[in-house]
């Protein structure tokens, strides 16, 4: 994530302010270019490149956007005259990385990569702030199955898929599972990623509303949103409104303490801003997670199997549904586990449970903790934005086999 | 401000100038949309947008190599840089685009007017207040308007052109019944004036207050009566899972008297087109019907491929190249039955009135599961109401279970067109 050295930004914003727009709450300009390989059988047999770049203003209450940096295009997005502007030269489109030279083999199991560089700037009150963000990799299978990460893709990443013959199907009923850093970090954004965002507590959508200062989780562990980790795809230097990137504690110790706010919902909740994103030029920032990143005090140092009797390693996708206060989690890669020990791999499955039932029924965290390819591309009300996370393994129970 | 038509003129006109000369062939797809919004939240605080997206996307091939490109940003300029990044991604492929010859529009683009933000806001207001009126204890979370116009054009270097329009609206309501869990309503019309707030409020009150007290039914397998609003998703999942390159859905077992159809042509449905996205001419395409899978939805490059007959594409955005894909579901029935006879054909089952969150979908698998609000039913009356209910099956179980369909047919605008009546499905897996 290296800082933008754009020239012409300040001119412009001083510009803007200098025409007196009524009613201006900010500008907000982005650059996007995203390259895709098709891949068949470890070889690529196509590519696509794609540029897009616009502008948003927030005026009088309206967010009018349009395709396009052109002066024209963004003097009419603020209603004055395009001789009130300067002429202005956002950075220039980024090079698509060579495939081929990053990776020296393509696994036969993907399909698909994607590569997306951005640039963005926020101006408002006479000031710009530019936005870096981390060069993004998409990595998808023959299935569907996608998986994201900051550039470049982990070559070690394979889907898997041959073994599918030989699994077993699990009973229904109630467990307790051990899960791997990269189911953890999927449910732990269902749990308290979503919840905690600004506009769902605001309209009282949010299991959380009202029990800030609560212990809600049995064990120390902590979850903080991370936007300063440039290594997770969800990154950023300053968030969509122009507000410097830093981390919020969400969760200390099994406390519930923080939540995720634009500028909006930081009035309405008492709290600072800085969690803004936008799915693109066209939609409004809203508050929405970046990396979730989960820590423990003092935990152990090993998964404890022995503990367990079902192993989650991947998930397909986690879902909090607000209507029944539950959370999904489709369950892709999972071993029995016997005494420790993995014993068969899993047909897959879906793990469900109530909010209230999971966090109390975390048991432990262990050793080690890791990134990974999780969560990945979120949607909310069909805005998507990249997010990333790290977590330690999980032990917990209340979950039940579907 | 230059006018649609002008922009997408402008885009070809460049991309053209940039291609021609260098012995490619190539198609250029320009879309120009324009959007209005208003979101109302449950403290009377509203959010406004207006939106106006431009782009253009270029297919390039010869020489034995195929690239493609996209750009947005204005007319002229952004065709410019579509035409060079096209060629810049070329690389060694079969020739995509379909030849000449099979070429064409059928039909007359529609005309379609981008209403003011403040007719959202009429609507919404008109809306919210009606549905929270009254003593029925309900109480709107959030209201959302939408309406969308959009222009495209078409070019080749072999001289093909067409244009074409397309427009609609939206609107979404959340709204949170006395108790029980929160309902969410989608309704969607051609025009924003089709949408009429008196009947949109009566059948919000209707569904939300249905079922909002009750246990979770005992799993099984049942004979379900399920409501437009739960049918479309289930219905745009089967048509993507029978537009997949594999052969899972060839050959499966269908029961008579129902058909599902791509209706490009129209007049039925949201979303008419006078060409496909690669600019073959629009036709209904037949997925199901006569006791069998029909046709599979094909592109150009596909249909050579696959054996399937073109005319299948679709264009999502003209960032990507065309893919195969449904536009303009259509669910029929030869003898469709009024939502009380369809009701009281069913001995021991449910009724499921309104959908509760996303389909999932497994794909692999051909299964499907969602959440619903549902009323359980014996001898066609309801004796039972279950505020949230699983209901999960396998699209072979749908195709061949369809068992009758309503007369009261809606369309949702969902990342295609659906337009379904009620089905009847014989025993699907409701927990």
């Amino acid at each position: 994530m290296e800082p933008d050295r754009a020239t012409g930004l300040a001119e412009l914003a001083a510009a803007i302010t200098r025409a007196r727009v009524r009613g201006l709450d900010d500008v907000f300009l982005e650059r996007r270019i995203e390259a895709a390989w098709r891949l068949d059988g470890g070889r690529v047999v196509a590519r696509e490149v794609s540029l897009s770049e616009g502008a948003a203003v927030r005026r009088d209450g309206v967010l009018v956007s349009g395709d396009g940096l052109d002066r024209p295009v963004l003097a009419g997005l603020l209603g004055i005259a395009d001789r009130s502007l300067p002429a202005f030269s956002p950075p220039r489109f980024a090079p698509p990385p060579s495939l081929e030279e990053t990776l020296d083999v393509l696994p036969a199991d993907w399909s698909g990569v994607r590569w997306r560089w951005s640039w963005a700037a926020v101006l408002a009150g006479g000031t710009a702030v530019a936005v870096a963000r981390p060069q993004l990799a998409e990595v998808t299978s023959a299935d569907g199955q996608r998986a994201l990460f900051s550039w470049p893709p982990d070559r070690g990443l394979r889907f898997g898929g041959s073994e599918d013959a030989a699994r077993a199907s699990l009973q229904g009923g109630r467990i307790r599972a051990l899960l791997s850093p990269a189911a953890a970090t999927v449910l732990l954004h269902e749990l308290f990623g979503h919840p905690l965002e600004g506009d769902i507590l605001l309209r009282r959508g949010s299991p959380w509303c009202g029990r800030f200062g609560e212990r809600i989780v049995p064990i120390p562990l902590s979850v903080r949103d991370d936007p300063t980790r440039g290594d997770l795809p969800g990154g950023f230097s300053a968030d969509d409104e122009g507000v410097a990137g830093a981390a919020r504690p969400l969760l200390v110790d099994g406390v519930l303490a923080g939540a995720l706010a634009d500028r909006r919902t930081a009035l309405g909740l008492g709290v600072a801003p800085g969690n803004a994103r936008r799915a693109s030029v066209h939609e409004p920032p809203r508050p929405r997670i970046s990396n979730l990143v989960a820590t423990a005090r003092e935990p152990l140092a090993q998964p404890p199997r022995e503990d367990a009797s079902v192993e989650v390693v991947a998930l397909v996708s986690g879902t909090l549904e607000p209507a029944s206060r539950r959370v999904l989690l489709r369950v892709r890669r999972a071993f029995s586990l016997r005494r420790g020990a993995r014993r068969q791999m899993l047909a897959p499955f879906t793990l469900a449970g109530t909010v209230d039932a999971l966090t109390g029924g975390l048991l432990a965290a262990a050793e080690p903790a890791a990134s990974s390819a999780e969560p990945g591309w979120c949607a909310k009300d069909g805005e998507v934005v990249a997010t990333g996370g790290a977590a330690p393994w999980l032990l917990l129970e209340g979950l039940e086999v579907r | 401000m230059r006018s649609p038509g002008d922009l997408l003129t402008a885009a070809l006109h460049s991309a053209a100038e940039e291609l021609t000369g260098k012995r490619l062939r190539f198609e250029v797809f320009a879309r120009h949309g324009e959007s209005v919004s208003v979101t109302l939240g449950v403290e009377g605080d509203a959010e406004r947008r207006s939106s106006r997206q431009f782009g253009v996307g270029c297919r390039v091939s010869g020489r034995g190599s195929a690239g493609f490109g996209a750009a947005s940003g204005s007319g002229a300029r952004a065709g410019r840089e579509a035409a060079r990044i096209a060629g810049a991604a070329m690389m060694p492929a079969a020739d995509p685009l379909p030849p000449h010859s099979l070429l064409g529009t059928t039909g007359t683009a529609l005309r379609h007017d981008l209403p003011e933000v403040a007719t959202l806001e009429e609507l919404v207001g008109a809306t919210a207040s009606l549905v929270s009126g009254g003593r029925t204890g309900l109480t709107l979370v959030q209201a959302r308007a939408l309406a969308g116009v959009s222009w495209s054009a078409l070019a080749t270097g072999e001289g093909f052109h067409a244009r074409a329009t397309a427009g609609g609206a939206v609107l979404e309501l959340l709204v949170a019944p006395p108790e029980g869990p929160w309902r969410h309503f989608h309704f969607a019309a051609s025009a924003l004036a089709d949408l009429d707030p008196a009947a949109i409020a009566e059948r919000v009150r209707e569904t939300a207050l249905l079922a909002t007290r009750g246990a979770a039914p005992e799993r099984r397998l049942a004979d379900v009566v399920i409501a437009p609003a739960v049918a479309a998703p289930i219905v745009e999942a089967l048509a993507r899972f029978m537009t997949a390159p594999n052969e899972a859905a060839r050959g499966l077992r269908v029961s008579r008297g129902w058909r599902l159809t791509d209706d490009r042509l129209g007049p039925d449905g949201l979303l008419p087109l006078q060409w496909d996205g690669e600019g073959l001419p629009a036709r209904r395409i037949e997925l199901v019907g006569d006791g069998r899978v029909g046709e599979r939805l094909a592109t150009w490059e596909q249909s050579g491929r696959l054996g399937d007959r073109p005319g299948g594409a679709i264009r999502h955005s003209y960032r990507h190249p065309p893919a195969a894909g449904p536009a303009n579901l259509v669910v029929r029935h030869d003898h469709p039955l009024s939502q009380p006879d369809l009701v009281a054909r069913v001995e021991d089952g449910y009724y499921v009135a309104a959908p509760a969150g996303a389909i999932r979908v497994a794909p692999a698998e051909g299964r499907f599961e969602l959440h619903a609000a549902a009323v359980a039913l014996r001898s066609g009356k309801p004796v039972a109401a279950h505020p949230l209910v699983e209901l999960r099956g396998s699209f072979r179980r749908l195709l061949a279970g369809v068992l009758a369909a309503g007369d009261d047919r809606e369309s949702f605008a969902l990342s295609c067109a659906v337009t379904t009546p009620s089905l009847l499905v014989r025993r699907l897996e409701i927990a």
